[in-house]
């Protein structure tokens, strides 16, 4: 009989804490019915808890909002889990890599004009210099405009690329360059913004039509950019919050990728 | 959570949109802290796109990525502690962030943030176990069962667990009072 009491003492504890349910719950509050000294208990410890309880459902971290946007975390983990694949041993082989392609590139620069002429800052008057009649020789008038118009989506595609990584390098920073006066990071984002702007020009008037489909998305990469191009290289917490803002309303980031991959075919 | 199994990155954001919110207030409803509980919930997504792989999927991925997240928000605890930094009021801004909305008195904003650090140092008290089952509990409202099944308790220990820590932190709040 006292073990029994002691076990539903036990019980009854439980249910002043609210831990009790179904057939364990009956079986508690028919003891309170029938004992009146646990019954005080129960009220007793029922009151105490009560303080506790009411503080933590009344804590306001309990429907504090995440300070950055889902899409930006996702980027951040993506970042996270590149780093995560690539050994740090394997860096020092990038360092031989690095200038061995670089000479490559200078290679292929030299040894086919119509690309080197694509990226002069004058492409239309570059382009003149192409004798027709010596080009057409070589390819059909289709063939030609089949590879100005891939040439300019490859182009249009790795603007937006770059653009992206800007955008991703702001709206993930989160490095204090000036704690006192809650400042961020954000290194060369604003530099490589103001370059960024300098070559639209290029992509949209240049690829014309091969381009019209990512108008929309450029032109919103657009007045992201200028927001980062007019930012200080330590910008306070609430302009980066902006630009993020921004850049989350627009979904910029999903839509830059999904584009991105159109244009590349 | 299969896609991501097989190593599929496009998975992710999905996965990131749907469960955040969630792992972002039981790390903060833990460390109180909110860069802790944003980079411990960035490493929780990371960790289980390393280990998809392994994972039966069988299951729904909620408390399997709660788990992840309350094991990572306990490292970080120790990590800190080691360092000395274990608990620290909220900066104002953060408060401030979620009572923007809860009412116009300043007054009344100073006791809530007053009553929250308190809490927030009743809840440092505890052990650790303990501490999760009442975060997973009162700040998730999760069942005791789904509490079990999250940290691979008994459901006997979640109980007692929670009977513990509510008395604990009773005399706690008690004690900051007086």
């Amino acid at each position: 009989m006292i073990f029994g009491h002691l076990r539903l003492r036990r019980r009854v504890s439980l249910l002043a804490a609210g831990l009790v349910s179904g057939r364990e719950r009956e079986l508690a509050l028919a003891h309170l019915a029938a004992c009146a000294r646990c019954r005080a208990a129960h009220d007793a410890e029922h009151d105490e808890l009560r303080a506790v309880l009411t503080a933590l459902a009344s804590d306001p971290l309990r429907s504090a909002e995440p300070p950055l946007p889902a899409g930006v975390l996702a980027a951040r983990v993506a970042r996270a889990l590149d780093a995560a694949a690539v050994p740090a041993g394997r860096k020092s082989l990038w360092l031989v890599a690095l200038p061995a392609a670089a000479a490559l590139v200078a290679l292929a620069f030299v040894l086919l004009p119509s690309v080197q002429q694509r990226f002069r800052p004058e492409p239309v008057a570059a382009r003149a210099t192409i004798p027709p009649a010596e080009a057409s020789a070589l390819l059909s008038d289709d063939a030609l405009a089949r590879i100005e118009r891939n040439l300019a989506r490859e182009q249009a595609a790795r603007y937006l690329s770059e653009a992206g990584e800007v955008l991703v390098t702001v709206a993930a920073t989160g490095v204090d360059c000036d704690r006192k006066d809650d400042r961020l990071d954000v290194g060369a984002a604003p530099e490589r913004s103001r370059v960024l702007l300098e070559k639209r020009r290029l992509v949209v008037d240049e690829g014309g039509e091969a381009v019209a489909s990512a108008r929309g998305v450029l032109d919103d990469v657009e007045l992201a950019l200028r927001q980062v191009a007019e930012l200080p290289a330590c910008v306070k917490r609430r302009d980066v919050e902006l630009v993020q803002k921004d850049v989350e309303a627009r979904q910029l980031l999903m839509r830059i990728r999904l584009m991105t991959r159109e244009l590349e075919g | 959570m299969g896609r991501l199994a097989q190593g599929d990155r496009e998975a992710l954001t999905p996965l990131v949109e749907r469960h955040y919110r969630r792992l972002y207030r039981i790390a903060l409803g833990y460390l109180r802290q909110r860069d802790d509980a944003l980079d411990v919930v960035q490493e929780a997504f990371v960790k289980a796109f390393q280990a998809a792989g392994r994972w039966d999927g069988s299951a729904d991925a909620g408390p399997w990525l709660s788990r992840i997240t309350v094991n990572l928000a306990i490292d970080r605890w120790r990590r800190n502690r080691r360092r000395g930094q274990t608990f620290s009021p909220l900066a104002e801004g953060d408060h401030l962030e979620v009572l923007a909305d809860r009412g116009p008195s300043p007054d009344r904003g100073v006791l809530r943030r007053e009553a929250s650090d308190r809490l927030g140092a009743a809840l440092q008290e505890l052990p650790e176990r303990q501490r999760a089952v009442v975060v997973l509990r009162h700040y998730q409202e999760l069942s005791l069962e789904e509490i079990a099944t999250t940290l691979g308790m008994s459901l006997g220990t979640v109980k007692s667990s929670l009977h513990r820590a509510l008395h604990r932190m009773r005399a706690t709040l008690a004690g900051s009072e007086s």
